[in-house]
């Protein structure tokens, strides 16, 4: 039962203190400073703003077969 | 196949972000497609069973010769091989894809990741075996045996390692929020699965504990692996669709450390009613109520980015199967944060209601949203365009009328269920007569979906047989070659829809 204890204890530290330790590291890297630029990373100059990424395939007729091999 | 990639890469010399994206995506391409390849597989395989189960429900008969077969193997069966076939499978290969592209890294150690899914099947196949086999350990979620349930640890422990060692050489310096999540995914439930997994085989967890054990770690296995993964996408995916910002990146960062803060707490409200102290599940009630916070954030914040363009969804299947997803995630949060009330709980608790809940988690938000980052992943690792609009939609609209019909039904039915069973003037045996009729209607919606998922099925497999056309889109490919071989076709026809 005493391993036991110990096995359950350490994995809840270890799971806090990840927590802790990911909040702490989060604030001090400036990870929560600027939620401007953080909200825009996933765009850049060749997807930007403003540029839908996603459409239905449109119908065209499939590929000879030589293209498709390459 | 993965030669003719490398040489492609060469066609894109400039440091262009277009090329670097490229790039990133091909590294993914072996290890992502498989995993997803290997999702659909059980997909198929995990609603085959379903239908199985849920007609035995209504026609006790059907298959009864078998014992193989039984309900209490059938269920368990599809329940594991969707969790750890269907939806960690693609939760995995979304989410390597996904940490690439934020980190703005190509994916390491593939070999590893291509052997690891291997292995993953391997105990998923071998799992789902030995529960048919009538070996199952009747604990729910954890049905896989002992000497299966913990080599899978091994992937999770991996995983911690991965992640790690890709921020640790990240070219993006911000953590955007869909990274945060994962993290949840990548580095918290790997915690929990071990920790679960060993108690729950261990001698110390009997009783009334291996049950608290049990709904800790289940509640668990949708709020800190499934949620996040689907969370994550959703706040990649809205955005990066719709080239528009996150309406307010301040909240889903609260919203995460919320989710992180109180997710975890909510496990034991499925214990409402059973033998437990009642300090424990008053613990999981405030948990699910605290749950209200970020699941508020997310959905203010979806609803608002997505405000002024909702008319996308009819042209982006992404965009339409994730925000169908981002909507189930508000509903069956605050359905489930109300059911944990014991008011509630008294009377939906132990009855079908329940299985529609699950159902609304597991399917309407976080499959829906598999659905959709597949389908704008796997074009940008394949190069190729899906081969149909139409079986797209046709799979959108099985699966979204399928699962509106299969939580309407289950619900009404089992809160009706739920009340005769605590009227002690109504028989058990009217209660189970009256039942009848809903669990038909569960049974067509399940076809439903399953004819959604076939259609969903013969997608990928062209997809990874390059049947579909060169895809077109600029962005992704800069090279000559490639964007100058389609283009005059596309813009010869009109679009199908």
């Amino acid at each position: 039962m005493t391993t036991m204890y110990i096995y359950i204890w350490s994995f809840v530290l270890l799971f806090g203190l990840s927590a802790v330790g990911a909040l702490a590291w989060a604030v001090q890297s400036g990870q929560l400073a600027n939620f401007q630029s953080g909200a825009t990373s996933i765009f850049d100059e060749d997807e930007p703003v403003g540029e839908i990424t996603d459409a239905f395939p449109t119908s065209v007729k499939p590929q000879p077969a030589e293209s498709k091999k390459t | 196949m993965s030669e003719n990639r490398v040489d492609e890469n060469r066609l894109i010399p400039d440091k262009s972000d277009t090329a670097t994206r490229a790039r990133i995506d091909h590294s993914c391409q072996g290890v992502v497609v498989f995993w997803y390849g290997s999702s659909v597989l059980w997909l198929v395989l995990g609603s085959a069973l379903a239908l199985i189960a849920s007609i035995k429900l209504h026609t006790p008969g059907f298959l009864a010769d078998a014992a193989w077969l039984t309900f209490g193997r059938v269920r368990p069966a599809h329940l594991n091989t969707m969790i750890y076939g269907w939806a960690s499978m693609s939760g995995m290969g979304t989410l390597l894809w996904l940490m690439a592209r934020l980190c703005k890294l190509e994916l390491p150690w593939r070999r590893i990741l291509v052997f690891a899914g291997l292995y993953w099947n391997m105990i998923v196949a071998a799992g789902t075996w030995q529960i048919l086999a009538g070996n199952g350990t009747s604990i729910e979620w954890l049905e896989f045996p002992w000497m299966i349930s913990i080599p899978l640890g091994a992937i999770f422990v991996m995983l911690i390692a991965l992640t790690i060692h890709m921020l640790r050489n990240r070219k993006e310096k911000h953590l955007y929020v869909s990274q945060w999540y994962l993290f949840g995914a990548t580095i918290w439930f790997p915690f929990l699965y071990l920790a679960a997994t060993i108690l729950i085989h261990s001698s110390a967890a009997v009783g009334v504990a291996k049950g608290t054990a049990n709904w800790w770690f289940a509640h668990n296995v949708l709020g800190l692996w499934l949620t996040p993964i689907g969370l994550g996408s959703a706040y990649y995916f809205i955005p990066k669709v719709l080239g528009r910002p996150i309406h307010s990146y301040y909240l889903s960062i609260i919203g995460f450390w919320t989710l992180a803060l109180f997710y975890n707490w909510a496990g034991t409200h499925h214990l409402i009613g059973g033998p437990i102290p009642a300090w424990l599940a008053t613990v999981g009630i405030v948990g699910s109520m605290m749950m209200f916070v970020p699941v508020l954030t997310v959905a203010v914040n979806h609803h608002m980015t997505m405000v002024g363009n909702f008319h996308r969804l009819r042209s982006s299947p992404t965009l339409r199967f994730i925000v169908f997803g981002a909507m189930s995630y508000t509903i069956v949060s605050i359905q489930g944060s109300l059911t944990a009330l014991r008011h509630v709980n008294e009377t939906g608790h132990f009855t079908h209601y329940t299985i529609a809940h699950a159902h609304l988690g597991v399917y309407a938000f976080y499959t829906m949203i598999a659905f959709g980052s597949m389908y704008y992943v796997m074009p940008r690792l394949v190069g190729r365009e899906w081969i149909s609009s139409r079986l797209i939609k046709v799979h959108f609209w099985c699966c979204a009328i399928g699962i509106t019909m299969y939580w309407i039904g289950l619900s009404w039915g089992g809160w009706l269920q739920g009340t005769w069973m605590n009227n002690p003037d109504v028989p058990f045996i009217d209660i189970v007569k009256r039942m009848v009729p809903y669990l038909w209607s569960r049974s067509i919606a399940g076809t439903l979906m399953t004819i959604g998922h076939f259609a969903f099925a013969i997608l990928v497999w062209k997809m990874i047989r390059r049947e579909g056309e060169w895809l077109v889109e600029p962005t992704l490919f800069s090279s000559d070659k490639e964007s100058a071989l389609p283009s005059e076709t596309v813009h010869g026809e009109v679009a199908k829809s």
